[in-house]
């Protein structure tokens, strides 16, 4: 009798063990984080009432200065007069270099035409309008982000969420189908670059990601089920730049966090989510990914009895 | 094996050449070997355990020495019990557990003897444990009673929210209308209430703005919602957790708790979960500076129901 319970517990606890690993090395994934700049020559102007450029999208932008849209201390122009580059110390937010737009438009035609349709409006190749989002007016950022996030090209149109991928374009082909589509009905935000994160204030980043964030992603940024099956996902992987486009853009059913965050702010929110959450301490060596009290009890429960069950029988069997 | 060995016998009288006083090895002294092997690790271990206290080294490594000494110790010590000690099994006979019958009667005719001697004669002790005993019993109902009272009176039904009161976020900043975009949702408190407990508590809402022109959640509500602002509070009506989780294009409210959802462009209503009541909504108006503040407080007391809700 003893040695059937043994012989059906060892597998059990092998598997126990297993579990263990898999989620350490689930939980040790977290790349480092890696951001984007790109640059055009321009001249600086620092604006005294703020020049904003023509924008066909009001209802998702703020008045408030430095706050992710071009009224903000920094404002860099092109020759020609169109502002390429606008932000302050803490996040550089850059225009995609218009150099890009007939590639941009080519990549667009044979990726995205499809659904989003051949002018990005959202009437699809059959003509059904409403059936797709509208692309125009949203600035370079929303596009950037849906697609270096490998969430656009879509894997299943039709899916009530788009779940992040591996992307299926490059980083160039993605600023270039965001400059073409900018290009059509120029709106902010611009892709954001968040300068010298490793100095950010991580302890307001912190409160402002418990109080803005962790009500859906939760305080461990290990993402959550959420309504009418959407969730929110996983931070553990996620760069800089990503992060700050999400915040500022909103997308999916995500908020959008404009007049509310300030671009330090927002920097300080990047440097917690790219540094403690994507690499939390784990004074015990094994953090199971941040399940919660009642899931790491559970494993340590099942795991624990089981192991001292193993043990129990081992001592007491005389034969 | 065979059968006899199987059979329990006294360990009183069993000798030292019975094969139950054989180890259970069948090679005794490998086993001593592995045994010794174990411990020694085991001793190592410990070694290191301290060597890693006293060099500073990471906690991991602690718990591993430790854990790592403790479990070959302990398997050394088991192993030493179970493989090289007599195998037996040995039995013990027991003796008579009670005692004589005479013995008994004697002793609780003694008992008895005593206790009318003894307890008799010292009632005022008697009486004196008797009333501490009473006294007690009755103050240790009133932590009970003092619960009962005082009533809470007006606190659970009204808030700081007052006619007029900027709507400020968490550092105390007052919200303008050309603040937040579509699809933005911020958490607010009365000024000068954001750093206080009750403004923590009860007086935390959530402001969402649903569009660019006026919104109107019910009838009877017109004004509540100016240039696309609704509040609602952030106190759940089911137990209180901070309904926090906005869904921008469901435009629904999530409780993180027991996942009750209340739509935010009708009124705050629960679509799903346990709440019982709509998300009591706070009217709102836009000044002629462009600040956003509340007409006056919530129609209703927020957060979970009591006695005397209405």
């Amino acid at each position: 009798m003893n040695r059937r319970i043994a012989r059906a517990l060892v597998p059990a606890a092998v598997l126990g063990v297993a579990t263990i690993g898999a989620l350490s090395v689930f939980m040790g994934s977290g790349a480092g984080a890696s951001t984007t700049s790109t640059t055009s020559a321009g001249t600086v102007a620092q604006s005294k009432a703020a020049e904003v450029i023509s924008v066909p999208n009001a209802a998702y932008q703020t008045t408030r200065p430095n706050a992710g849209t071009a009224n903000s201390n920094m404002q860099i122009f092109n020759k020609s007069g169109k502002l390429v580059a606008y932000g302050d110390k803490n996040v550089t937010y850059t225009a995609p270099p218009s150099s890009l737009i007939p590639l941009g438009q080519a990549v667009y035609m044979q990726n995205c035409a499809s659904c989003h349709g051949v002018e990005a409006n959202g009437v699809a190749s059959n003509g059904t309008p409403g059936g797709y989002p509208n692309l125009r007016g949203l600035g370079p950022a929303t596009i950037d982000f849906w697609v270096e996030s490998g969430r656009m090209p879509a894997a299943d149109p039709r899916s009530v969420q788009a779940q992040r991928h591996p992307p299926r374009l490059s980083h160039t082909e993605a600023v270039a189908i965001a400059a073409w589509v900018n290009s059509l009905d120029p709106a902010t935000p611009y892709i954001p670059h968040v300068n010298a994160v490793s100095t950010a204030a991580v302890t307001d980043g912190f409160s402002l990601f418990a109080l803005n964030c962790a009500a859906c992603h939760t305080i461990t940024g290990g993402g959550d089920a959420l309504a009418n099956g959407t969730n929110a996902p996983s931070l553990r992987n996620i760069p800089a730049t990503q992060v700050a486009e999400a915040i500022r853009t909103g997308p999916g059913n995500m908020p959008r966090f404009t007049g509310n965050l300030s671009d330090a702010e927002l920097r300080n929110i990047v440097a917690y989510v790219t540094g403690y959450i994507q690499h939390p301490s784990n004074p015990g060596g094994l953090g199971l990914g941040g399940l919660g009290p009642v899931a790491e009890g559970f494993i340590g429960l099942a795991l624990g009895v089981g192991l001292l069950a193993l043990i129990a029988f081992w001592i007491g069997d005389r034969t | 094996m065979s059968a006899d060995q199987h059979t329990p016998v006294s360990i009183t009288s069993v000798s030292i050449d019975d094969p139950h006083m054989q180890p259970l090895a069948r090679n005794p002294r490998r086993m001593e070997q592995t045994i010794a092997t174990a411990m020694f690790f085991g001793l190592l271990s410990f070694v290191l355990f301290g060597v890693a206290y006293w060099m500073n080294w990471a906690p991991w490594s602690l718990g591993v020495t430790l854990g790592l000494g403790m479990v070959l110790l302990g398997f050394g010590v088991t192993a030493w019990g179970k493989y090289l000690m007599p195998k037996g099994p040995f039995v013990e006979e027991r003796h008579e557990v009670a005692s004589t019958e005479a013995q008994r009667d004697s002793f609780a005719a003694a008992v008895i003897q005593r206790n009318l001697g003894i307890l008799g004669r010292r009632k005022v002790l008697g009486g004196l444990a008797g009333a501490a005993l009473g006294v007690f019993g009755i103050v240790a109902a009133f932590p009970l009673i003092r619960s009962l009272g005082p009533l809470p009176k007006n606190s659970l039904k009204t808030t700081d929210w007052k006619a007029g009161s900027y709507l400020v976020d968490s550092t105390g900043r007052p919200v303008k209308v050309s603040d937040i975009a579509v699809g933005g949702i911020v958490t607010v408190y009365p000024m000068g209430y954001q750093d206080t407990d009750n403004g923590q508590a009860v007086d935390q809402t959530v402001l969402i703005r649903l569009a660019t022109s006026d919104v109107v959640t019910l009838a009877g509500r017109e004004s509540w919602g100016p240039s696309g602002y609704v509040a609602y509070s952030k106190a759940c009506t089911h137990l209180g957790c901070p309904v926090g989780l906005y869904e921008q294009q469901l435009e629904v409210l999530v409780c993180p708790c027991h996942q009750s959802m209340f739509t935010v462009a009708n009124g705050g209503y629960p679509t799903f979960g346990p709440a019982p009541r709509p998300l009591p909504q706070l009217p709102l108006y836009v000044d002629g500076r462009g600040y956003v503040r509340s007409q006056g407080g919530y129609n209703q007391p927020v957060g979970p129901g009591f006695w005397e809700r209405s």
